[in-house]
């Protein structure tokens, strides 16, 4: 374990100084060397944004529900997952923060907020939810007892199921923030919100499955209880994904005629068709392979690293094949500018920011661990 | 924080236990929440635009150029000119923007796209105006036809309600506008324009890649009647744009670059509101077309075919 683990701090360390440079040029330029343009206004930096907050509510959901069914491990790691849910959440508002074309102007999100707006909405529903993790992390903090779970103030409990109400639906109001977008056929589709929380499940189950299999707890074995639950809701999350992700292209497959018919044509058969039949398709079912035989921490925490990673194509496979069709037939040879492309193609600049945006996410998440449980990298038995 | 060791161990099997008093707490909290988003959505749909000059401080007494005939044998641009004065004249509530393009007249000469270019000065990958091309029937019997697509500037327009700091809205008389000192560039409102009508102004400059920038490309542009610097990353750069009928010389009473561009006179623009001006005339014509009128959008831009 301390070799894997040095190994992986030693490609974290690989990632960041890269990431950095990425930061850099990105600070130094501004959105100059980026691949999106006017007709693909959104790319892996908002992919990356809707996983990281997806993320946050999945980790919540299922964390907190461990804990007020005192599954174990995860009865005396709440904090842990308070904090994990804190960093998904923040990375994730790190990466929507470097895509804003004024990105000092965030705060007008808050000063000037339009509600009518999703984007709006679900700013103000991010900044009530980590209002609501910081409550949490405090009324724990002074809890008398931790069974049954309750605090002197009788406000942990109820805020933690507030924070489960939070939890779902930021995750599903992602789905609606593109499912109103009624410019984009392929977008326009009640099944989103439920595509949206479902992945957001299966990636914040799997970021605590892989946290808890770093972390050693003696009574915990990978038949145990707790890893049970997360391997089963991520392994039922991913199913449920793919049979609403089927029927969404299937629809548009089957209809002779249906707007959403070239996106998903181009999903399946374009350019990235690796993408999603290798990244997300190849990727998952490995995972589910690895998760379902969940003979060794090694093979659960894999198989959870795999979902954690290869689920950000789900966003990326709703983002720009939405974008890549203009309702106005012509538009793209009407003015030739390759920020006038209905072709997305990621630069090397903002791979190197999104090494920043993941690099953050997994070191806000050590530094967590690390004051929360004492959980090292050098000496990782002496974790509790 | 406790540890695991020293929960009892029927604790693990007992499964959760949540109080009455927790429930009602859980709920209550919930229900605030749910309360206070829908409070807000509501008060936000109900909101009528953005801090538009109104009533009387809106009217322009411009001069109408009286030495100048405008009889029925003047050019359409000496008509739409004066029409442009006295709708001026009126409170901004009272005149309706609209233009019509008479797609059998247009040539595609694109002299309105590059006019546009360098009325509003904009950077490369902005486009307010590109003409569409359609080509249409069987060899030999084929024909093409050029769409200009302005911003249709629709009376339902998608772009608005995705704005998260009202940075853009309809004004009365039917222009919406982008104040660039509040956009935040988060493109929300370019993916919800079905014409993609909106681009974003990433900072590109013509002179990239060049040994020297040239001054022109320093110079301010004049959009909404103020000076737009795009030096130091100003607005707009890093904002979302769009055609917005030239609205810096319709306040002096000048038509829109386009209009007074076009060599085919294909562009009618005027009050809507004023059943006697050119564009009301047109915009009475039977061969109409709009522009994906299927998204409920309500264009005011409309095409005679």
């Amino acid at each position: 374990m301390t070799r894997t683990l040095r190994w992986l701090a030693g490609a974290w360390t690989v990632a960041f100084v890269l990431g950095l440079i990425g930061l850099g040029i990105r600070m130094f330029t501004g959105e100059r060397l980026v691949g999106y343009g006017s007709y693909v206004p959104w790319g892996l930096w908002v992919a990356l944004y809707f996983h990281g907050v997806g993320i946050a509510g999945g980790v919540f959901v299922v964390g907190t529900i461990g804990y007020l069914f005192r599954l174990p491990v995860l009865r005396d790691r709440l904090p842990v997952v308070l904090w994990t849910s804190a960093a998904a959440m923040i990375t994730g508002l790190i990466a929507i923060g470097l895509d804003l074309g004024k990105p000092f102007r965030a705060p007008f999100m808050f000063l000037t907020p339009n509600f009518t707006s999703m984007m709006a909405f679900n700013s103000w529903m991010y900044m009530v939810f980590l209002a609501t993790l910081a409550a949490c992390f405090v009324l724990h903090r002074r809890a008398s007892t931790a069974v049954p779970p309750t605090d002197r103030t009788g406000w942990l409990v109820p805020l933690l199921c507030f924070g489960i109400v939070l939890g779902v639906a930021f995750p599903s109001q992602s789905g609606v923030f593109f499912g109103v977008v009624e410019a984009k056929p392929f977008w326009s589709s009640a099944l989103l919100p439920g595509l949206f929380l479902t992945s957001a499940i299966a990636g914040g189950a799997s970021v605590l499955l892989l946290i808890l299999t770093f972390l050693p707890s003696a009574p915990e074995t990978p038949a145990g209880r707790t890893f049970g639950m997360l391997r089963w809701t991520i392994i039922g999350a991913v199913v449920v994904y793919f049979v609403l992700e089927f029927g969404k292209m299937s629809i548009a497959l089957w209809s002779p005629a249906s707007h959403a018919r070239e996106p998903v044509e181009l999903i399946l058969a374009g350019p990235f068709w690796w993408v999603f039949w290798i990244v997300h398709v190849g990727g998952g079912l490995l995972a589910l392979a690895l998760l379902w035989q969940g003979r060794s921490r090694a093979m659960l925490g894999t198989g959870a690293f795999l979902i954690a990673l290869t689920f950000v194509a789900t966003r990326l496979n709703v983002l720009i094949p939405g974008q890549s069709f203009s309702e106005l037939k012509g538009l793209a040879a009407a003015f030739s500018h390759p920020k006038l492309s209905f072709h997305y193609q990621a630069t090397v600049t903002e791979y190197l920011v999104a090494l920043f945006i993941g690099s953050v996410g997994v070191g806000l998440v050590y530094v967590g661990l690390r004051l929360l449980t004492g959980f090292t990298i050098t000496h990782p038995e002496k974790a509790r | 924080m406790r540890s695991g060791a020293e929960i009892p161990p029927e604790a693990e099997t007992t499964g959760v236990e949540l109080s009455r008093r927790d429930l009602i707490r859980a709920a209550a909290l919930t229900a605030v929440g749910a309360v206070a988003g829908v409070g807000t959505v509501a008060v936000s749909r109900s909101s009528d635009g953005g801090p538009s000059p109104r009533g009387a401080d809106s009217v322009r007494r411009l001069p109408v150029l009286e030495t100048v005939p405008n009889d029925a044998g003047a050019d359409p641009l000496i008509r739409m000119q004066a029409e442009l004065r006295l709708a001026m004249a009126k409170p901004i509530e009272e005149r309706r923007w609209s233009m019509v393009i008479d797609t059998r007249k247009c040539v595609g000469c694109h002299a309105c796209t590059v006019a546009c270019i360098a009325e509003n000065k904009l950077p490369p990958g902005v486009v307010y105006r590109p003409v569409l091309e359609e080509e249409f029937g069987v060899f030999p019997n084929v024909q093409r036809r050029f769409f200009p697509r302005p911003c249709m500037q629709c009376d339902e327009p998608p772009c608005v309600p995705v704005c998260p700091v009202s940075a853009t809205w309809k004004r009365p008389d039917g222009i919406t506008i982008i104040d660039y000192d509040k956009c935040i560039g988060c493109r929300y409102c370019i993916s919800a324009c079905p014409y993609g009508a909106r681009t974003s102004d990433f900072g590109l400059n013509y002179t990239d890649d060049t040994p020297e920038a040239q001054p022109y490309e320093s110079l301010p542009n004049h959009e909404y009647g103020k000076s737009w610097s795009r030096e130091d990353h100003g607005s707009p750069v890093g904002n979302a744009r769009k055609c917005h009928f030239c609205l810096h010389r319709l306040e002096v009473g000048l038509l829109p670059q386009c209009v007074s561009t076009c060599i085919g006179r294909a562009t009618i623009f005027g009050d809507s509101n004023d059943p006697d001006s050119l564009v009301s005339e047109q915009l009475r014509q039977p061969n109409q077309l709009k522009l994906l009128e299927e998204k409920g959008t309500k264009p005011n831009v409309v095409y005679l075919v």
